[in-house]
Formats: C-alpha cells, sequence, structure tokens
C-alpha cells in the first residue's frame, strides 16, 4: 500500500507494511514525520487524510483529544486499508544521515524483577542486534492489550542484542499489569523503535542537567552509561536530580552512587523525596549521593541556581512532573527551549 | 477590517495575558507588558493549542505544548519557533483596547524589519486578487513576473512534468510568500503550478519593480534577500542544530 504524504515543504510517498501503523511505516522509511510518544498520548503526529481509508486501532488513545477538523487522525494509532492520501501540517524531512533508522523488531522478555514494590525491571532480548541513541525509547506491544506503549532504554551501547527497561505498575494499566504478571517472563514481544529526540551525543559540548520523575529515570540511566562510557564527565559536569516519593521507592541508587563517587568533582547526584524527610539511614546507604526533601523540580531550581551557564537539561518523568520542569526552567532559570530535551507523553 | 473593541484594559494582568473574543468572533491573545498591550492569533500555529495556556513573563511568550516562542513586543519567532504570530495592532482608547487588522505584506516574514518607506513604496506596487476554490495562480511554463502573498485561504503546489507530477507543499498562513521565481535570477518560467484549495485572497506583485525598489535601499534588499535565502532553504533541510 502507497501513502502519499504532502507536508507544507513537499510530498513523500512511502510503502506501507499491511497492518502497520502509519507513523512507523513513514519513519521506518526514513522520513521524519512529526511525532513525540508514538504511543496515543501526544498528539503531535496529528494528520488528515484527503483520499483513501485508515484504521484506528486504538480509538481510546488519549492524544485524541487533539484532534479538532474532521478528518484528522493519529498516525501513530491507525494503519492505512489500501493506498491513502495525507497531509500533515507542518515542514517535513528526511531523517539526518547517521540517525538510528526505527524499524520493527521481534523480542523476547527477559528477567523480570522488582526494584521497589511498585517498579520492576525487565530486559528484552532482541533477535538481532540494534543500534539506539542515549535517550530513545521503543514503542511496545504486548499481548491482549491495544496499542504501544512508550519504554525508555536504560543500558547504552552499540549493536545491543537486550535492551533494558523499568515500568511503574499502574492500577488499571493493562500494559504495566501484564509485565508486573507472573507470565511475562519468555513471552514474544513487539517492538518498534528506536524512537525519540531527547538524546545525548557526547560532542554535545555543554554540562548535563537531568531531572526525572520515578520510571523517567530510564533514559537518563542511558545518557549517564554513554557518557562514562565516553569518559564525557573528564570535560563536563553532570547535574542529576531524581524524584521519587520515599526512600525505599528509589532504584538505581547504587548505580547512581557509583558514578557520583567516580566523578566527585564533576557529577553531582540529588534524590528528591516527595513524601517524607530525609531518613538518616539514606545518607549512611549512599555517602556519595545528596538527598533533599521536597518536589524534583524545585530541589533541582534551588541547587541549580547560578549554574545553567553552558547547559542542556534533559527531563522525564510523570508529566505534570515534566511540566513544572519546563516551567522551571523557563520562567526561573531562563533557560532557552532548545537547551531543554524531553519527549511528551501527555 | 475595521477598528473592533477588544476588551477592558483592567482585564489583562499587569505583564501577563488573556484571551479574548471580539463581538464578531475573532479570537485573540491579549497581553500586557509594561505601558504596551500587544494583541496575537489566539491559538498557537504549531498545533492549534490556545496560547493563553502557556507561559509569558512579561516580554516572551511559550506555548507550553512544544515550547515554541515569541518575542511579545512583534510576535516574532524565537527559538524552536517556526512560524509568527499573527498580530493585530492594539489602540488603547481612554479604558478600552481596539484592535486593527495590518495587511499581508506587513505581517510577512519575508518583508519584516525593511524601511518604512521601501515598504511603502512595494505596498503601492500590490494588486488584490479573490480567488475561487480551484483557481491556477499560474501553471507550468508561465512567464514568472509577479510574485504572491497570501492573505488569506490556501495555495497548494504541484511539480515535475507530465504524468511524473507531484505535490510540493502548501501554503496557508497569512503574509507567506510563494512564486518568488521573479525575484531570483534565471527563473523567467514557473516550475509548478499554484492553484487555490479554497477560496483565497492574494497580494501579487511585480517582481522587476519590487528587485528595483530594494536596489535603490540596499540595506532593506539586503534583508529580503537573506531571508528569501532562508525561505528556500526551509524547503530543503531543517534549520538549526540538534
Amino acid at each position: 500500500m502507497r501513502v502519499q504524504l504532502n507536508a507544507r515543504n513537499r510530498a513523500y510517498q512511502f510503502e506501507a507494511e499491511p497492518g502497520a501503523r502509519m507513523l512507523y511505516s513513514g519513519l521506518a522509511a526514513g522520513i521524519n514525520l512529526p511525532y513525540e510518544c508514538g504511543s496515543g498520548t501526544c498528539g503531535t503526529c496529528k494528520a488528515r487524510l484527503v483520499e483513501g481509508e485508515v484504521d484506528d486501532r486504538w480509538p481510546g488513545a488519549t492524544g485524541r483529544k487533539y484532534l479538532k477538523q474532521p478528518g484528522e487522525f493519529l498516525m501513530c494509532q491507525c494503519v492505512p486499508v489500501g493506498d491513502c492520501s495525507v497531509e500533515v501540517a507542518g515542514f517535513v524531512y528526511n531523517m539526518d544521515p547517521g540517525a538510528c533508522i526505527p524499524e520493527f523488531r521481534a523480542g523476547t522478555i527477559r528477567n523480570p524483577r522488582p526494584l521497589t514494590r511498585d517498579v520492576m525491571s525487565f530486559s528484552v532480548e532482541l533477535e538481532s542486534p540494534a543500534d539506539f541513541d542515549a535517550g530513545q525509547f521503543v514503542a511496545m506491544q504486548v499481548p491482549g492489550v491495544p496499542g504501544y506503549r512508550g519504554y525508555s532504554m536504560v543500558n547504552f551501547e552499540r549493536s545491543a542484542t537486550s535492551l533494558e527497561f523499568v515500568i511503574k505498575k499502574k492500577p488499571g494499566g493493562g500494559a504495566s499489569e501484564w509485565l508486573f504478571g507472573a507470565g511475562a517472563d519468555g513471552k514474544a514481544v513487539e517492538l518498534f523503535g528506536p524512537l525519540g529526540a531527547a538524546t545525548f551525543y557526547p560532542n554535545l559540548g555543554k554540562n548535563i542537567l537531568c531531572i526525572a520523575g520515578g520510571s523517567g529515570i530510564a533514559g537518563m540511566m542511558s545518557i549517564l552509561s554513554r557518557a562514562r562510557q565516553e569518559r564525557y564527565f573528564d570535560q563536563f559536569n553532570g547535574h542529576v536530580f531524581f524524584g521519587v516519593r520515599t526512600f525505599r521507592d528509589g532504584f538505581y541508587l547504587a548505580e547512581l552512587a557509583e558514578l557520583a563517587g567516580e566523578f566527585p568533582d564533576r557529577v553531582r547526584v540529588t534524590i528528591a523525596l516527595s513524601d517524607e524527610p530525609v531518613p538518616g539511614e539514606a545518607r549512611t546507604a549512599y555517602p556519595s549521593l545528596a538527598f533533599e526533601h521536597g518536589l524534583v523540580h524545585e530541589i533541582a531550581g534551588k541547587a541549580m541556581e547560578g549554574k545553567y551557564q553552558n547547559v542542556r537539561a534533559y527531563l522525564a518523568g510523570p508529566p505534570p512532573a515534566v511540566d513544572a520542569s519546563i516551567r522551571m526552567l523557563l520562567l526561573q532559570a531562563k533557560l532557552p527551549t532548545d537547551h531543554i530535551r524531553y519527549d511528551k507523553f501527555s | 477590517m475595521d477598528k473592533r473593541f477588544v476588551c477592558p484594559r483592567q482585564s489583562v494582568p499587569a505583564n501577563g495575558m488573556v484571551q479574548c473574543e471580539t463581538a464578531e468572533g475573532l479570537k485573540l491573545l491579549v497581553a500586557n507588558s509594561g505601558d504596551n498591550y500587544f494583541a496575537y492569533q489566539a491559538m498557537c500555529p504549531h498545533q492549534e493549542v490556545p496560547l493563553c495556556e502557556g507561559m509569558y513573563d512579561g516580554s516572551v511568550l511559550t506555548c507550553h505544548q512544544h515550547l515554541w516562542q515569541w518575542d511579545i513586543r512583534t510576535g516574532a519567532a524565537m527559538g524552536l519557533a517556526e512560524a509568527p504570530l499573527e498580530s493585530f495592532p492594539v489602540e488603547v482608547e481612554g479604558d478600552s483596547l481596539y484592535v486593527v487588522s495590518q495587511s499581508a505584506l506587513s505581517v510577512s516574514e519575508l518583508f519584516a524589519g525593511i524601511s518604512g518607506d521601501t515598504l511603502s513604496a512595494i505596498s503601492s506596487l500590490v494588486q488584490k486578487e479573490e480567488r475561487e476554490a480551484g483557481s491556477i495562480c499560474y501553471d507550468f511554463g508561465d512567464p514568472a513576473d509577479d510574485f504572491y502573498v497570501l492573505e488569506s485561504g490556501r495555495v497548494e503546489f504541484l511539480i515535475g512534468r507530465d504524468e511524473r507530477v507531484s505535490p510540493a507543499g502548501f501554503m496557508l498562513r497569512k503574509g507567506e510568500v510563494f512564486g518568488w521565481a521573479p525575484l531570483v535570477e534565471n527563473h523567467p518560467r514557473r516550475i509548478a503550478r499554484a492553484t487555490c484549495l479554497e477560496q483565497s485572497k492574494l497580494l501579487r506583485i511585480d517582481g522587476r519593480k519590487t528587485l528595483a525598489l530594494l536596489a535603490a535601499d540596499p540595506a532593506s534588499g539586503f534583508i529580503v534577500m537573506r531571508r528569501l535565502a532562508s525561505l528556500i532553504a526551509r524547503y530543503l533541510a531543517p534549520s538549526g542544530s540538534k
């Protein structure tokens, strides 16, 4: 099936695989279609159907609230039924040379294990090695749940044969309940990726500021992992702020403590506890980490005062926490918008 | 458009913003900055999100959705923004704020910042055209004498030859410039077909006479040619560093 996509600047044609979401077919063809979450929440991949027919595979997607005009649909949720012609209101270009072109991948769930009372980690073993950039995510489809969900890679390596993820348990969240369930280990899943523009490259030449809430730390771990592998912190600073509710809700603290311990003058990691004063055991257990009581964006705002020279910020976590961090960085810190990177999931 | 009442002055918070609707149904974002008031289109040009839900610090307006930003004094795009805001000059009379509309020429990015004299000289070249849906502004091989500024409506382009004709984008924002071949050397004929997709209002301007005006005012000419170069480049590749 051919999709003809008219953008503001030019037209593209690509082949849509039967049953595949239009967004994924276009991205797999190396066309940098507009998207952020790739999984039905943000509305960024909105397009208008000019000719032909599409089948909406997840009419319950929350991103549909951004559809306003007749004929509009989310490319990440709709599958072309035969040839069609669509229009997007923005400028569209081909992907940069060197970009990791996303594709469909088959994988197997491995080693799901709890990290805290409601966060777990798991790996997906890939059938063939994949490249991705630090900070990227994949869209994953699990059996019996409509639509894909976005999960950021925790690890970073080239030609990765295993991708590592964290997931927070959400009551009633179909995908998270399935992954938390007993039967997930060894099950086949389908991935599409890598996706996402909140990426880190070692030629950035800036200090990095990571503000993450909960499972949003995943992509930061990948960024920090790449930075460490490339000895980035020999030259630049890393400011990491990780918000969780209580000390017991913290995870990856040992890994973060090791990083902070390795670069005591360059990397500072602060764990913000929103729901409790810092217990004495926290500092004893992780002397190289800082702990504060408060909301992560407020803690970061206070600690970063006067330190915004040459900074690139990465944000991730629950949408309200990301929004609060954006407001803080724009209004209080006056950081230019192009120095702030995040992928919108709401 | 005549002068339209927008809102009482006190309904705009100091260094804040508010969304208003005129009696005619025109939705506007009205902002205050010190002693000045500014009015812009109410919706973000990117994804139709109300700008009043965004962030405003008294000088820079930010849409909270994708952090597009604009200079509140001019509506000019800043940072990540790929389009300026359509501005409506505000007149203050007593405690009331009124807006008047601007011509597409003066909101056009191509001419922003050029001298007032040259802009009004170019304005005097303008022929206004109203076209029905389906009407062709120019076709393949037509002589390229005039360029166009979109006032309202929507214009779509086709390029190619014979059966190998394909869409080449579209224009939908007030002030967008198309058919700029007469402003560039060695482009005497049209290489595209421009069709109005809906009823459209266009400003049609003699290219050769415009070039003569710009040659007589090289400072303005430099601005326009630089903008034209970036406009053309924008059709080829994304701008800015990643």
